[in-house]
């Protein structure tokens, strides 16, 4: 098959084989983007005016409230992306360094929460952290708490959902490149002196960086404009990116001012995730160690 | 420069012995080598005396100290590894100076010290290259490097010429003893690759295959005077006779089925060869003598017919096949351009040697 359309197209066959999906990305992807871009730039003053190019709607974001959002959004993806980083490379070394066998197994009990509906997911925590809930059952059951913690509808339940949710896209890349790294480089480091410590930071995480940095990546965008767990979660009380989004078109039906926030968020997201790879990946290295 | 001594040590791998009871002494100041097949658990001993794996019980002494359970990175020893393992991250520069960086070495004292050893081992001009670049043999030369920075106590080398082609494995195989010279580290040095360790050894042990220590001298020693058949068929290639020994006081002899009687040569200290004992002739091939025509003044003859011959340059090899099948190699130097009686196929010859360049081995 493939031969013969090599024989029908020659050269150009790579060309025609990406076609379906470069239209199917044009369509679906290029074009509401452009859509969207445009949308923030043009002013329609009534029915029968000519509409006309504008930077009010980028103006009006310049506020003290939606700058807070943009604020507060990228400090939970932040805190996603830190705490998960922080019980993942752990994980994961444990994984590929201690468990002899089984290792896919825990793996398949990783993934195992996300066969279910998001939703359910939610609300299982919600049975979890509740006022009359397992954790304040149990703690008070034992005597360490005399009355009931609030752990819903705040801050902290938003990030320890983010944190559960976005683990596995963390874990992942982190626990393939672990596997893939040559152990004897740990040996020949503990071998010329190095203590082990010293050789986490010498050699494996030096040595894990793809993993960390695509994890990292996976964790922080997707974090950053999430909109259904701050607004599960989070009771309603906080706005973040992805909530003022869906206020801005939904609610307050103001479709360019909602455009001029998409894309304003976005060269946001742009920077800081050029900022956080500038100051703790400064060398442009992220296929360097794929050979 | 001190000893490793390594008593009774026993591993196993799920449920399988690798070693079992192991004693052995590697001297100080030596060349050492290790020989044997693949899985008999030379590369265990090695990676229990660096560290890298734990033993099951017995003891692992460098002079007096027993390091059994000393962590890895607090052993005065030191490895090349099979494979290198460099730091792909890190500049040739920047690989060898690791061992010194993580003991906290001022860096002026590391930088003098490395651009020494760089030069020792003729890479001063490729110190800033990255590892990808280098070639097989420059790798392998920034692993020594490495490894010697450090002046290790002991050094370890697992197969560290597996993966370099002949030209260089014998430039390299050079260089290390040179190096062993002048350094007078004991290297302890694990091949499978007899002709590399008869190269390289001051002293060797031979394992077999239950990772039993068979024999343990200098490479002359291990190959004249092998301990077991084992010894003798892994190290060089050979004859093997079995037969049962006949003894009185006028000859020693070992009665081989289906080929007779032949003259022994039983030295002292071999006690266990004893009238009516069963036993085996080991008979390297060059030391026999191939002839068409009668020869005299030799203890052993037998007569077959030439099945094979494979010219080898320095040497010829002929396959001689005796009267009840067996066949006998024998190597004869190529001495003359035109020698006396041409040998060819399907010939009669008569093979002979001396009884004393034969080794009897028990069983």
């Amino acid at each position: 098959m493939l031969e013969r359309l090599k024989v029908a197209f020659g050269k150009e066959l790579d060309f025609f084989l990406s076609v379906p999906a470069a239209i199917w990305q044009i369509l679906f992807f290029g074009v509401p983007i452009l859509l969207i871009v445009a949308l923030s730039f043009i002013q329609f003053d009534g029915p029968f005016q000519f509409p006309r190019l504008t930077l009010v709607y980028y103006l009006s974001l310049l506020e003290w409230p939606i700058a807070k959002i943009i604020l507060r959004s990228i400090f939970l993806a932040a805190i996603a992306s830190i705490c998960s980083f922080l019980i993942a490379y752990p994980f994961s070394y444990f994984l590929v360094m201690k468990i002899k066998r089984f290792k896919v197994a825990f793996l398949f009990l990783l993934i195992l929460p996300f066969w279910t509906n998001f939703l359910l997911q939610v609300y299982g925590w919600y049975y979890i952290l509740d006022d009359g809930g397992l954790v304040n059952q149990t703690f008070l059951y034992l005597g360490l708490i005399s009355s009931p913690l609030h752990m819903l509808n705040n801050f902290f339940a938003v990030n320890l959902l983010m944190i559960y949710c976005y683990l596995p896209f963390m874990i992942l890349p982190i626990y393939s490149s672990l596997e893939k790294l040559d152990k004897s480089l740990i040996e020949a480091s503990l071998d010329l002196g190095a203590t082990p410590l010293q050789t986490l930071f010498n050699v494996t995480i030096p040595l894990t960086k793809v993993g960390i940095k695509i994890g990292t990546v996976l964790v922080l965008v997707p974090a950053f404009g999430e909109f259904a767990i701050p607004s599960l979660m989070g009771g309603g009380k906080d706005m973040y990116v992805g909530s003022l989004v869906s206020h801005f078109f939904l609610t307050a039906r103001n479709s360019s001012r909602g455009a001029a926030f998409t894309c304003l968020s976005v060269l946001i997201l742009f920077a800081f995730v050029g900022l956080v790879f500038y100051t703790f990946f400064p060398k442009n290295d992220l296929m360097e160690e794929e050979e | 420069m001190r000893s490793i001594k390594l008593i009774n040590i026993c591993k196993k791998y799920r449920d399988e012995n690798v070693l079992t009871d192991l004693n052995l002494t590697i001297p100080s100041g030596k060349f050492f080598a290790l020989l044997g097949p693949s899985g008999s658990g030379k590369t265990t001993l090695l990676r229990l005396i660096g560290g890298f794996t734990e033993v099951d019980s017995g003891k692992i002494l460098l002079g007096d100290d027993d390091i059994t359970n000393f962590p890895i990175n607090e052993r005065k020893i030191n490895t090349v590894f099979q494979n290198y393992a460099l730091f792909p991250h890190l500049n040739v520069f920047d690989n060898v100076a690791y061992g010194l960086k993580v003991r906290k070495v001022p860096n002026d004292i590391i930088k003098q010290k490395v651009s020494r050893m760089l030069e020792a081992v003729g890479l001063q001009t490729q110190m800033f290259k990255s590892i990808n670049e280098l070639s097989g043999g420059q790798k392998q030369r920034v692993a020594l490097a490495r490894a010697i920075i450090n002046d290790p106590e002991v050094l370890l080398l697992d197969e560290p010429l597996a993966a370099l082609d002949l030209k260089l494995r014998e430039k390299m195989l050079v260089e290390l003893v040179d190096l062993q010279d002048k350094l007078q580290t004991t290297f302890i040095y694990v091949t499978h690759d007899q002709t590399e360790a008869l190269t390289v050894a001051d002293q060797m042990a031979i394992m077999n295959y239950d990772g039993e220590i068979e024999q343990v001298g200098t490479p002359k020693e291990i190959y004249e005077y092998p301990a077991s058949v084992f010894v003798a068929e892994f190290v060089g290639s050979t004859n093997i006779f079995p037969g049962v020994l006949e003894i009185n006081i006028d000859s020693k002899k070992l009665d081989v089925e289906g080929i007779g009687k032949l003259n022994v040569d039983i030295t002292s200290e071999k006690k266990w060869a004893q009238d009516g004992v069963k036993a085996s002739l080991s008979l390297r091939p060059e030391k026999i003598l191939i002839s068409k025509s009668p020869v005299a003044g030799f203890s052993n003859q037998l007569t077959g017919t030439v099945e094979s011959i494979v010219y080898h340059g320095r040497s010829t090899e002929y396959i001689v096949k005796l009267q009840n099948g067996k066949k006998i190699q024998a190597f004869e130097q190529n001495e003359e351009h035109f020698p006396k009686e041409v040998i060819d196929y399907d010939d009669k010859v008569n093979i002979y040697w001396q009884a004393e360049n034969a080794i009897l081995l028990e069983k």
